[in-house]
């Protein structure tokens, strides 16, 4: 089947087999191997992508369900070298070890903060749920995400 | 010591941008033109027969390129070795094929193996293999498995015994005969599933012009796993080449050598072609290591006024289907050394039986045979302050080594490098406010709450040390580390270690230490590990090594470069090398500071070599390969507050208190993310995760829907303090914090739970201490 | 995993011991079977398809009926492997006549999932193989009904 996506502002035409999945379009075949792939039953969270905007696991996806869609990526996130306040509340705030989650735990970082732009340590918690971290322990990454909401409210 | 600016600074790491910008270099995202996919069939019994392999219909499908059988690959693969033979133990070793040729011992095993175009078709044509078993009982419980009767995994290993290991200091007998206390217990500390984030895998690609092998593959020890596959693959090393950059945690899991590493390596030999094989997450649940599971007997003699006189371990190993690489060595020498723990207790009686089950194998799983140990002691000390009517503070506080006896020989043997143990118990109970905790907890208590208050006072062994050690203990290794510091004409820097950093953040680390010891801008310093063919050796980052260890050769190294730049300094400033002072990167005369050269002006000397001394060489490098004279020994106090609701079993963390002393610290942030880490990983141990098989050797917790690493909404912030006791053992007196918090925080928790449910008189629940358990708990009780 | 329950026929019990061993009732009864052929006395080859949570798969396998007493009990076993596994089960079916029109049919078994299916499906399984079976007991006595 042929699908026309735009991925972090370019636009591909593929032809695909209906089967495969969102995720292995992104890494097999447009080559952006940033989305990690840590589970095979949804859990892990580490292949979540922005699909017009929402955070998505794109291990849930086919990839002609994005058929039309606009995606961002780990690597489409940083703007004109420079990084996302999200990205650099990471990095400030050691909210990364191994860093195999942390595409994913960012772009959904990335997501939640667009939606509510001042959180409590609780719904940062809650947020994340869907992003499993095994090195962290995730007190760092709930800092990073904090640092990245006040960086953004104060920034805009 | 070198205490120059940046060690000790919170340096935000260098790793970060790649990682946090899709850049890393993770196995799988290394793509090479004609690569081929493999794809492994694995048993769904835990013990059978192979009777028959159909593979036409999988062979017969398009885009499927070959497929093997256990038979295809005998000649192809050696069976895997065993890395820790340890001596007088009676060890039998398991002949273990990469894929199984007669039987299958465990749910997991790998019966063929697919090659073809995509990932797509590989997993269809495993599918499509008919394998016809004829299905053998199956034993999964280590003490049913050495009942006579029970199914024998081999028939050369009467028992499913594959050791007994002791470990006998002083007369027990007497000390149980003298007791006025004596308590004794059955503990089970469960089975856990390491769970990296990044699956295993590899990438082989063999040259058949060259005779050459890479691979990248997910490694904690790149040149240990070129021995192996040198071994099992009969190429020699000096044609393999292991690469392993980025590797997405580890937590032991990725010591080991597996399957499916060393089949990719042997069909890309066979058919010319790179091969990539990634598991999936069920895959890595059955067939990376799981860790821990022991079932533990232990008696605890002591005294009245609460010091404990002796320990006696029986302990039963579950060590699965197969021994693991390393798996001797951690329910016998990593546990038993170090059941004293921190208290002077003179006698240790220890007994372990490593036992063969059809179960996934066991190995090192961050903390590997210290988690039991700690656990065993922290628990049963108590039990015994519950029996005696003490505080558990003031219990340890008795039993503790007092500081003026470092170092401390213990009756294990093992030789305490540094500690001050009372200081951080003493740190933690004011961190928590522990009187007023303790007036909290009876006045909850009036209402009908509940709150408990749990102490973990630990000690840990970390770098294990020194290679003569290793031998002595059957570790068919050296346990030293290498580094190579390269400094080139301008004087930047490329070290070479031979740790393999996967989260730890030693590119970072590493470089505070060459920038300070050179006096070299941070920026100048570049670390490389993780590739055989550039680093000379390594023997890996797990144990919490590699900064006490790999750090130490990186340092010892350095100090051989500078050595021989004040040499060229000296000889181009015409005084004697005594006669000059290094500060800031510069070489300068003692009382003439205006005489002197920078160290990139010496390193560009050293390279045009006009004007050397005669003896010297030209070029800037040096390797070192240091073998620490002794292991070191991290040590604190975590104190864990919970609130238990008898109704429904729930838990809630209200407080969790770590003061750690891991030595000097060379980056404060990175060393209280692995100790976040650690504790997290623990503390799933006590309250949420589970390795569960049932009575046929299936394993029920095979995914992450059923497996319960925590979510962020599962734990509570960690505070986390320090104490500072330096060890002797490296020239940084680093002591290393990999595994603390995992070591630490399993007691602290439980013990927590449990002094919350003491008004129910419950004294102890086997982990994980899931909701559902403490109602029974209390049920029990309240009926 | 042991299972066990009744269920109760409004229907004598010669009437439902037939019915419950015709292999015609079971093939059209049991849920998810496309395939039954008899391939000896009581023994049967099927293709079956089982969902149980997230996993879907077919299976194909036997079903041996045993220790046929009429009009008491008897013994079933199905046994099967698919793409996601295999699945064994092991039970004896006892019928009790409450009354001339009413029959109360105790069931108790065996089941046992192995490979990927286990892993994952293991936890949902009391509760699909339960709702199976009084899918097929509620289709033999709609069947009953109707032919009654």
């Amino acid at each position: 089947m042929q699908i026309t996506v735009t991925v972090n502002g370019v636009t591909y035409t593929h032809d695909v087999e209906p089967r495969l999945l969102l995720v292995h379009y992104l890494r097999d075949v447009l080559n952006l191997t940033g989305t990690h792939i840590g589970c095979d039953t949804s859990q892990c969270g580490a292949c979540t992508v922005l699909l017009n905007g929402k955070a998505v696991k794109s291990c849930t996806l086919f990839a002609v369900q994005a058929d039309g869609a606009e995606i961002t990526t780990i690597e489409g996130l940083a703007r004109d070298g420079q990084l996302h306040p999200v990205q650099e509340g990471f990095w400030e705030k050691h909210g990364l070890q191994c860093g195999y989650c942390t595409p994913g735990m960012i772009m959904t970082a990335v997501d939640f903060l667009q939606r509510n732009p001042n959180p409590t340590e609780e719904e940062i918690r809650h947020a994340i749920e869907g992003n499993l971290c095994r090195c962290t322990g995730y007190q760092n990454i709930v800092r990073a995400i904090q640092y990245a909401a006040e960086k953004m409210r104060s920034g805009s | 010591m070198a205490v120059t600016k940046l060690f000790g600074a919170a340096i935000k790491r260098r790793e970060d941008p790649r990682l946090i910008t899709g850049r890393g270099n993770f196995t799988d995202h290394i793509r090479l033109p004609g690569t081929l996919v493999m794809a492994i069939k694995r048993s769904p019994h835990a013990h059978a027969r192979i009777v028959r392999i159909d593979t036409s219909k999988a062979r017969a499908m398009r885009g499927v390129v070959a497929v093997y059988t256990g038979q295809d690959l005998v000649d192809k693969l050696a069976p895997v070795p065993c890395a820790w033979l340890i001596p007088d133990s009676d060890l039998k070793l398991t002949p273990y094929r990469a894929v199984a040729v007669d039987k299958v011992r465990y749910v997991g095993d790998a019966v063929a193996v697919v090659v073809a175009e995509d990932r797509y078709v590989a997993q269809d044509a495993v599918e499509a293999i008919d394998v016809e078993y004829e299905v053998l009982p199956a034993v999964v419980d280590q003490e049913k498995a050495m009942e006579p009767g029970a199914p024998q995994l081999y028939d050369e290993i009467p028992n499913n015994l594959a050791f007994h290991w002791k470990l006998h200091v002083g007369d027990f007998d007497a000390v149980w005969n003298e007791a006025e206390v004596r308590l004794s217990r059955r503990l089970i500390n469960h089975r856990l599933i390491p769970t990296a984030m990044e699956p295993r895998g590899a990438l082989a690609a063999y040259n058949p012009g060259s005779g050459e092998l890479t691979i990248w593959c997910t490694s904690q020890n790149p040149h240990v796993h070129r021995l192996l596959l040198s071994a099992v693959t009969g190429l020699p090393e000096t044609r393999i080449r292991v690469i392993a950059t980025d590797v997405g945690g580890g937590f032991g899991s990725k010591i080991p050598m597996y399957a499916g590493e060393m089949i990719a390596a042997a069909i890309s030999r066979d058919l010319g072609r790179p091969i990539k094989w990634i598991e999936t997450r069920q895959e890595n649940y059955v067939a990376t290591i799981h860790g821990r599971d022991h079932i533990q007997y232990v008696d605890i003699a002591a005294r009245r006024d609460g010091t404990i006189t002796g320990v006696r371990v029986r302990a039963y190993a579950n060590m699965g289907a197969y021994l693991s690489t390393a798996a001797p060595g951690v329910p016998t020498w990593l546990f038993g050394l170090m059941l004293q723990g921190a208290y002077a207790i003179p006698v240790i009686h220890c007994d372990v039986y490593g036992v063969l089950t059809n179960t996934t194998p066991t190995d090192a799983y961050r903390g590997a045979g210290r988690p039991e140990a700690t656990y065993l002691l922290e628990r049963m000390i108590d039990i015994l302050a519950r029996e005696l009517g003490m505080d558990p503070a003031e219990i340890r506080r008795k039993n503790f080594i007092p500081k003026d006896r470092f170092p401390y020989t213990t009756p294990t043997g093992l030789q305490y490098d540094s500690g001050d143990y009372e200081a951080t118990l003493n740190r933690a109970l004011e961190l928590v406010d522990y009187a007023n905790l303790r007036r909290q907890q009876a006045e909850l208590r009036q209402q009908g709450r509940y709150i408990g208050i749990g102490f973990s006072t630990y000690v840990e062994v970390c770098g294990l040390a020194p290679s003569q050690a290793a031998g002595a203990m059957g570790f068919q290794g050296g346990l030293w580390e290498s580094a190579t510091v390269r400094v080139h004409p301008t004087g930047k820097v490329t070290v070479f270690t031979g740790s393999n950093p996967h989260g730890q953040g030693e590119e970072t680390t590493f470089a505070q230490l060459v920038a300070d010891e050179l006096g070299v801008p941070f920026e100048d310093v570049e670390i490389i590990h993780g590739d055989t063919e550039m680093v000379p050796f390594g023997m890996g980052t797990y144990g919490s090594r590699s900064t006490a260890v790999g750090g130490a050769a990186l340092v010892a190294a350095c100090r051989k470069v500078k050595e021989k730049a004040q040499r060229i300094a000296a000889h181009l400033l015409e005084v004697s090398p005594e006669d000059l002072a290094f500060e800031n990167g510069r070489f300068f005369v003692k009382g003439a500071p205006d005489r002197g050269m920078t160290f990139q002006e010496v390193a560009l000397q050293a390279y045009l070599a006009w004007k050397l001394p005669r003896d010297i060489e030209p070029g800037l490098e040096a390797t070192h390969f240091w073998d620490p004279v002794n292991n070191t020994f991290p040590f604190g106090c975590h104190i864990c507050v919970v609130e238990v609701d008898p109704e429904t079993g729930k838990v809630d963390f209200l407080k969790y208190v770590a003061v750690d002393d891991v030595g000097n610290v060379i980056n404060p942030m990175i060393v209280d993310g692995q100790v976040h880490g650690g504790i997290a990983q623990g503390l799933a141990q006590a309250v949420y995760e589970y390795a569960a098989y049932d009575a046929n050797g299936q394993l029920l917790s095979a995914s992450l829907m059923d497996y319960a690493i925590p979510k962020a909404s599962m734990l509570p912030s960690f505070t986390v303090d320090r104490t500072v006791t330096p060890t002797p053992v490296n020239p940084m007196g680093v002591k290393g914090a990999g595994e603390t918090g995992t070591i630490a925080s399993t007691p602290a928790v439980v013990n927590a739970v449990i002094d919350a449910l003491a008004p129910f008189g419950i004294e102890h629940i086997d982990m994980p201490l899931t909701p559902e358990r403490i109602w029974r708990a209390v049920r029990e009780r309240s009926s | 995993m042991k299972i066990s329950g009744s269920y109760t026929i409004r229907a004598g019990r010669d009437a439902v011991f037939a019915r419950l061993t015709d292999p015609q009732a079971i093939a059209s009864c049991l849920p998810g079977v496309e395939d039954l052929n008899q391939v000896a006395p009581d023994q049967y080859e099927m293709a079956m398809t089982v969902a149980i949570g997230p996993v879907k798969g077919t299976f194909t396998g036997k079903v041996q009926l045993a220790d046929i007493n009429p009009p008491e009990s008897y013994r079933m076993a199905i046994e099967g492997q698919g793409k996601p596994g295999f699945a064994r089960g092991n039970g004896i079916v006892q019928l009790r006549a409450i009354d001339d029109q009413t029959t109360e049919i105790v069931y108790e078994g065996d089941v046992e999932l192995g490979g990927p299916f286990a892993g994952v499906a293991q936890r949902m399984l009391g509760g699909v193989a339960k709702r199976m079976i009084e899918q097929f007991f509620s289709c033999i006595e709609r069947q009953m009904g109707a032919s009654a």
